[in-house]
């Protein structure tokens, strides 16, 4: 009883142990902000990851497979496969109206793709009624002009958008939202329409009306240029298409944002020599033959041998069980599916064996398992650097327990003259120093949510400040810092502060223990 | 008059002015040296000392005569050279007590007074005077007992003349107003015995007289036994029985 009104007044009436309080808070809230940031990184990422590329993802790069609209057939049949999708990956140039000219990520998807991934949630452009929650001021411009933004939507699921002038239907590509600087991220979140735009100013009736006298970013036209290889690897010709843009995503990576392009899978198909057609070979067995100008060997002409599937590099699956389903099942699955779809197609399409080597089948996270490893343990390492240096509170509070012990010397003294004990006045000490690790963890778990959740404030302020950009989008990935504390990392640094704090009052709790109460009496 | 036991003590309850002659505490042929560096002072050379139950006895002697000495091995708080002298009470050697009990015979079956009053400065009055208790009783007893507890420290604390510095800290306080928070603090268990030491020496004549007539009152109302350390004989002279100490060893 008297160790809690002691440790009370002690708390109150002395400056030294919001010393020790402030050094356990400091600690608490270096690494729980850290932790949280670093560690939010991470969870963003692979929510990314998770809403990009489905559960289990079949790929053959470059070259792609054949028929896989039985094999995505086959697999949804499964009962644990919920939707399969199929996809084209390549790498080409964007050219911008600007003539700037980016390397980008392409995908080529249709309709399907919405079903395995997040990207109906992605596309940016699409009527909201409620503003983001930075947006006191209701400047989106996608709270009003709801007409015109419906229709970009439709545009963007559908990746195709309708000739001004012949009225049909055109492939369509769908931009990442930082690639051609159509519009600008503003600090309350949403993405400001450049004034060359009359959205950007509507009047009433064009608001209403939806009528637009300059360009919107979804007038732009842009050319996509792919390289299509043959199986062999070896290229055909440039393949340069200009396609409206119906739409612009956003993943907040910055990296995809930055540098990916959707468009429509069968014009991809096409450009990149994927679609259905004539198969090139030789016919017989001699890949030579002699040449009728000079005599000599040279690889026999190829000629049309029969008709080409069309094909594609991906497919993606999503399980039934959303983020609880077991993916690893999943994709076991996937691979018994693959090798029934490889015993009917046999010869046209790898081999199980080859799919395995090249580890053709496997889930989403699989597929970033470096990157994710390497976040991990990037993670790993600074938490630890961050709980040594850490330590250094527990030498500190030692340091001011030493002191305080010191100073309290005669109290000691006078407690143990009216019948306190050893252990007692133990106690005392070490709950002194739970109460300051309490106190002191309390204030680092409140400062570490304040600053966390107005991290991006705090940043954008600190550049406006003084031009400091410590978090550059275009290093870490994601356009704004994570922003959540997650609970059990706030219990497990609690605890953690709790108990440096109990270490560092330790020594000089036994010390008070051991003093010898007729000269702590006699102590001036 | 029933004699307090260390594991259940009592409330001296029978007023008595004269002493008693069972000894209640006592000390045999006690020896105590310090070490200073590497100096070995003897204080105590084989001093003895019985005090009966009910008594109030004087310890007198010189600055350095080991009369301090003497009390804290009568109240336990330190302990005779090894295998030099038995201190007792209650025909119990305190030497062959555990460490709890040791601090159980301090908490309730002495109370000391000092003579630099020995308060917990962040502490207010009645805080002060309930400490005692509080380690008695531990948490839960003492918040079970809270107002019991209280209502007794604050009965001490008026009869001394405190009622109205109950909620002040040991700093608002004058030196007298000091030694009384002490005496109530080491009268709040109710033990059968009362160690004070100099308990009017840091205190001006007239303040000290007022204490020592504090402590005559509250003698002749409960009869506890009083051992008293003292340099002065006229304070010395309100005891029933002077022990004088000289270099150590009981002179008279």
């Amino acid at each position: 009883m008297y160790q809690s009104l002691l440790t009370r007044r002690y708390l109150t009436s002395k400056l030294m142990p919001l010393l020790a309080a402030l050094a356990v808070m400091l600690c608490s809230a270096m690494v729980l902000i850290t932790w949280s940031i670093m560690g939010g990184f991470l969870v963003k990422f692979l929510d990314v990851g998770r809403n990009t590329d489905g559960d289990v993802i079949i790929s053959w790069p470059t070259a792609g497979f054949a028929h896989y609209e039985e094999l995505i057939t086959m697999l949804e049949k499964d009962p644990m496969v919920q939707a399969a999708a199929p996809c084209i990956e390549s790498w080409g140039m964007l050219a911008l109206p600007d003539d700037r000219l980016v390397v980008v990520k392409i995908r080529g998807i249709d309709g399907r793709y919405a079903s395995v991934s997040g990207f109906r949630d992605s596309l940016w452009w699409r009527p909201i009624d409620e503003p983001l929650p930075k947006d006191a001021e209701r400047l989106d411009p996608r709270l009003t002009n709801h007409r015109l933004f419906e229709q970009t939507l439709a545009d963007g699921l559908a990746l195709k958008k309708k000739d001004p002038e012949t009225g049909r239907l055109e492939p369509a590509v769908i931009l990442g939202i930082e690639a051609a600087g159509f519009s600008r991220r503003m600090e309350a979140g949403y993405y400001e329409i450049p004034p060359t735009s009359i959205l950007a100013r509507p009047s009433k009736g064009d608001m209403e009306s939806g009528r637009r006298l300059s360009p919107f970013i979804c007038d732009h036209s842009v050319v996509i240029n792919v390289l299509p290889l043959t199986s062999g690897g070896r290229d055909i010709k440039v393949a340069s298409r200009k396609l409206p843009v119906a739409n612009e995503f956003r993943t907040g990576v910055f990296e995809a944002d930055q540098k990916s392009v959707l468009m429509d899978l069968g014009e991809l198909q096409r450009m990149l020599k994927l679609d259905r057609g004539e198969a090139l070979g030789v016919r017989g067995s001699n890949p030579y033959e002699l040449g009728a100008e000079n005599g000599r060997e040279q690889a026999a002409r190829r000629e049309v041998v029969g008709a080409a599937e069309a094909r594609v590099t991906n497919i993606f699956v999503k399980g039934k069980g959303g983020a609880e389903g077991d993916i690893n099942a999943l994709r076991d699955r996937c691979e018994s599916v693959y090798r029934q779809f490889e015993a009917r197609f046999k010869g046209q399409v790898p081999t199980p064996d080859a799919m395995e080597r090249a580890k053709g089948i496997g889930t989403w996270e699989q597929n970033y398992a470096m990157f994710i490893g390497a976040v991990k343990k990037e993670i790993a390492m600074v938490l630890g650097l961050l709980m040594f240096i850490s330590f250094v509170a527990v030498f500190l509070v030692l340091a001011i327990f030493w002191a305080m012990v010191s100073e309290k010397t005669k109290d000691v003294g006078i407690l143990r003259a009216i019948g306190a004990s050893r252990a007692g006045i133990a106690w005392l000490w070490l709950r002194y120093g739970m109460a300051l690790g309490v106190v002191g963890t309390i204030l680092g778990l409140a400062a570490s949510f304040l600053i966390v959740r107005n991290i991006n404030p705090i940043h954008e302020w600190l550049g406006r400040a003084f031009g400091v950009v410590i978090w550059d989008p275009r290093v870490y990935y994601f356009t704004e810092l994570p922003n959540q504390v997650e609970t059990h990392k706030a219990a497990i640094v609690a605890a953690g502060g709790l108990v440096f704090s109990v270490l560092g009052a330790l020594i000089p709790a036994l010390r008070a223990a051991t003093y010898d109460p007729v000269k702590s009496l006699r102590f001036e | 008059m029933p004699v307090p036991t260390l594991t259940n003590p009592v409330r001296v309850q029978s007023p008595s002015t004269s002493p008693a002659t069972d000894p209640i505490l006592s000390a045999r042929n006690v020896f105590k040296t310090y070490r200073l560096d590497r100096v070995e002072v003897p204080v105590l050379k084989g001093a003895s000392i019985e005090v009966p139950a009910g008594a109030w006895v004087a310890i007198l002697g010189a600055s350095g005569s080991g009369k301090s000495t003497l009390m804290h091995l009568l109240g336990g708080l330190d302990r005779p050279d090894r295998d030099k002298g038995e201190v007792h009470f209650d025909g119990r050697m305190l030497s062959s007590m555990s460490a709890s009990e040791l601090d159980r015979y301090r908490n309730v079956s002495v109370g000391f007074v000092f003579q630099f009053y020995h308060l917990l400065p962040e502490l207010s009055v009645i805080e002060n005077a309930l400490i005692p208790a509080m380690v008695l009783h531990g948490r839960l007893g003492f918040s079970r007992r809270r107002a019991e507890l209280t209502a007794h420290a604050d009965a001490l604390l008026k009869s001394f003349g405190l009622g109205h510095r109950l909620t002040h800290r040991p700093a608002q306080l004058s030196g007298g107003e000091r030694q009384r928070v002490a005496i109530a603090r080491a009268l709040v268990n109710d033990p059968p015995v009362l160690l004070a030491d100099e308990p009017t020496g840091n205190l001006d004549r007239h303040t000290g007289e007022a204490i020592l007539d504090l402590i005559t009152r509250h003698r002749a109302e409960t009869g506890r036994t009083l051992v008293m350390v003292t340099h002065d004989p006229e304070v010395a002279g309100r005891a029933d029985r002077i022990v004088r100490l000289e270099d150590g060893r009981v002179a008279g």
